[in-house]
């Protein structure tokens, strides 16, 4: 289980005059479950980069357990994120040809870091996403039982957080709804902290907190409790 | 992580072969070209080693080994009887023989030369026994006829419209061993008969004569009267009774006593044969000689270089026109290369799509966090993977192409086209494959680069 401190952070593009991100102070509490939400553009992607260390920037902190993962190498990077973070992308990232089962374990067989104990976790985190036939190809699977492929995968580690960019948004409702409400039940039972994007008003509603960005900048930051009234 | 390489290069199988074969081909033409090209010389330069001295008349050099090596049929100009006694009784000859060609039977050459010929430049026989007698015959390994089969020679071959000799008969007395030469296609025959055929030579065995014995009708040939000139005019450069007659001199000749030129003559086929040649000894194409030693060759051909004669080495003729060729080399190996060269265009463009698709598939293997050098080498082994397939196969169907292409040579030819790998081959093999381990980087190190953020990025 992870906090995030975000302090003093900005983010530019070459090319564009404003930057795209700007935070100057955020904390995220560990084992929160923060719902990222904002209009096309508004820099959602840009901060899932920023703190799951995919990418980085030269001015700001982003402080995680009080580890700065933004003064760490590129290839320290990679390994704390493979360690400490989970993602779920919205359009899957799986590879076709392989099975359920292989691609669960694909990031962590090439890490060299799949036991035995892995992949007996591997399957039974697919048949707590609901998924009865580990051995399936992805080639032949529907768009929702990829994403519950996809998020197998990104718990197969315990990751301290899951961060998911609009996993729900290229499925349909009544799947949509089903994979949001798997995310949150697994990221719950790992203990991990979860940080979402996305525009799907009941998922939102099930997380304790909902970060609202505007052209980079924080607009909102509404507790669930806050919400109500 | 090769269970992933296969099942992604399993997934995109179709590209996958698509750059195997383009790669294959490119290969394959080149190992072909190689391959043929030193098969050929290898080959040719077989097939006259046991020539060290060829004597005709003067003319072309090339055409004098050419005939006389390769048994290529061609109107030679005739060196005289005498010079052939003359090499014979040479202290520094070992052995000389003389060689008589222009007929044919069923596609095959038919030789006229001596058993000293024969048995000093093969190795021996699979079935029967050398000729011992005028009207036998022995056959190259690569004829097909079986022993005692009857032989009706033929003016010329039948493709420029030969016509059968009435009543010459030779029956198979035996089958060479393979020597991998021209010869294996060879009818080889008594000079002593070629000769009588033509009505030639008859002084040594005057009044021994025999009515033919053998009538054998040609009523099963075809007599195509139109190629019926070219015929005669292939025949006469054999058969020209004249000492020092050229063969265009006796094209016409053959041409304006047409008529009279069919079946002049007859075989005795009982008659033993005599290989003593006198200095009346009809004219003849070309004579092998045999030199004690090396220097007595450089003397030979020395003297035998002037005064109507033509002495050559043929191994340093194929050499010199191999160095004529050497510029029909270069024009094949430079299409080669330029249709490489395109494959290689080819090849570029669909590893840059390749690679863009893969780049941002294997890169986001990253982000969920796979090691940096992983991704390297999926990428890396991939293409390598490939190529190193292509080139592989393109060895081998190089191979296979060199070895039909030689095989269907020596079919026509009877010259075996020794078409292997050599060290040098290797050497080129591994080079292309470390050329290829190189370049199957450059795309896996972009992809080793690039930040995990942008490949995720749809
Ligand atoms: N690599 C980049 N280069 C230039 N501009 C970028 C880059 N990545 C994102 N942007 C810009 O930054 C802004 C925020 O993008 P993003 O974070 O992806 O928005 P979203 O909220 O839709 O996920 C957009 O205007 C986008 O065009
Ligand atoms: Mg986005």
């Amino acid at each position: 289980m992870l906090s995030l401190s975000v302090e003093n952070l900005s983010v530019s593009f070459p090319g564009l005059d404003a930057p795209v991100l700007v935070i100057d102070d955020l904390k995220i509490a560990a084992g929160e479950h923060v719902a990222v939400t904002g209009g096309s553009g508004s820099g959602k992607s840009t901060f899932i980069n920023m703190v799951t260390g995919l990418d980085r920037t030269a001015s700001g902190n982003i402080f995680w357990n009080g580890q700065d993962i933004a003064r760490l190498s590129e290839g320290a990077r990679d390994r704390w994120r493979a360690e400490h973070v989970g993602l779920v992308m919205q359009d899957f990232h799986l590879f076709q040809g392989l099975s359920a089962v292989d691609n669960v374990l694909l990031p962590a067989r090439l890490s060299r870091v799949a036991d035995r104990a892995m992949t007996d976790r591997a399957h039974e985190l697919l048949s707590s996403v609901g998924l009865s036939r580990p051995n399936q190809k992805i080639d032949t699977m529907s768009r929702g039982e990829m994403q519950r492929v996809a998020i197998a995968r990104a718990l197969l580690r315990r990751p301290g957080v899951v961060v998911a960019d609009e996993p729900t948004a290229s499925l349909d409702g009544a799947s949509g709804e089903a994979v949001g409400k798997l995310l949150l039940e697994m990221a719950a039972s790992a203990g991990s902290t979860l940080i979402v994007v996305s525009h799907d008003q009941t998922l939102i509603d099930r997380l304790d907190r909902r970060l609202t960005l505007a052209a980079g900048r924080i607009k909102t930051d509404t507790k669930a409790g806050e919400r109500a009234q | 992580m090769i269970r992933f390489i296969l099942a992604d290069i399993k997934r995109m199988w179709a590209g996958a072969i698509v750059v195997v074969l383009l790669v294959a081909l490119a290969t394959a033409l080149g190992v072909t070209v190689t391959l043929q090209e030193r098969a050929l010389r290898l080959g040719s330069a077989r097939a006259a080693d046991k020539f060290d001295l060829v004597v005709g008349a003067p003319g072309s050099e090339t055409q004098l080994v050419l005939s006389s090596v390769f048994l290529q049929a061609a109107p030679l100009p005739l060196v005289s009887g005498d010079v052939l006694a003359k090499l014979a009784a040479d202290p520094r000859v070992a052995w000389a023989a003389p060689i008589g060609f222009g007929d044919s039977f069923a596609g095959y050459p038919l030789v006229g030369t001596t058993r000293a010929l024969i048995s000093n430049t093969t190795t021996g026989f699979t079935e029967g026994r050398m000729f011992e007698k005028e009207g036998e015959a022995i056959l190259g390994a690569a004829v097909n006829l079986p022993l005692g089969a009857e032989i009706k020679p033929m003016h010329g071959t039948a493709a420029s419209g030969g016509e059968t000799h009435a009543g010459v008969v030779y029956h198979v007395a035996g089958r060479l061993k393979p020597t991998g030469t021209p010869w294996d296609r060879a009818i080889l025959v008594p000079l002593q008969a070629v000769w009588h055929v033509h009505g030639l030579g008859h002084a040594h065995e005057e009044g021994e004569h025999e009515e033919a014995g053998h009538d054998h009708a040609d009523g099963d040939h075809d007599h195509d009267g139109e190629a019926q000139h070219a015929g005669e005019a292939a025949h006469a450069a054999e058969v020209a009774p004249a000492t020092g007659e050229t063969a265009a001199n006796s094209a016409t000749h053959a041409e304006e006593h047409h008529d009279d030129h069919d079946h002049h003559g007859t075989i005795d086929a009982d008659a033993p044969i005599m290989e003593d040649y006198g200095t009346d000894a009809p004219g003849l194409p070309a004579i092998l000689v045999k030199p004690k030693t090396i220097a007595d060759a450089y003397r030979l051909r020395q003297a035998y270089r002037t005064g109507g004669t033509l002495a050559v080495f043929p191994g340093e003729v194929l050499t010199s026109l191999y160095s004529t060729l050497g510029d029909a080399k270069f024009v094949l190996s430079a299409v080669a290369a330029g249709s490489q060269a395109l494959v290689a265009a080819a090849l570029v463009l669909v590893t840059v799509t390749h690679v863009a698709q893969r780049r941002r598939q294997i890169g986001a293997l990253r982000a969920f966090g796979a090691p940096r050098l992983s991704v390297f080498t999926i990428a890396w082994a991939e293409l390598f993977l490939m190529v190193a397939l292509g080139i592989c196969l393109g060895f081998l169907i190089g191979l296979a192409a060199a070895r039909l292409i030689a095989d269907a040579f020596t079919g026509q030819s009877g010259i075996v086209l020794p078409v292997e790998f050599t060290g040098q081959d290797v050497r080129s093999f591994l080079g292309l494959l470390i050329v290829a381990a190189i370049l199957a980087a450059v795309p896996a190190l972009l992809a080793y680069r690039q930040s995990p953020a942008k490949a995720l990025r749809s």
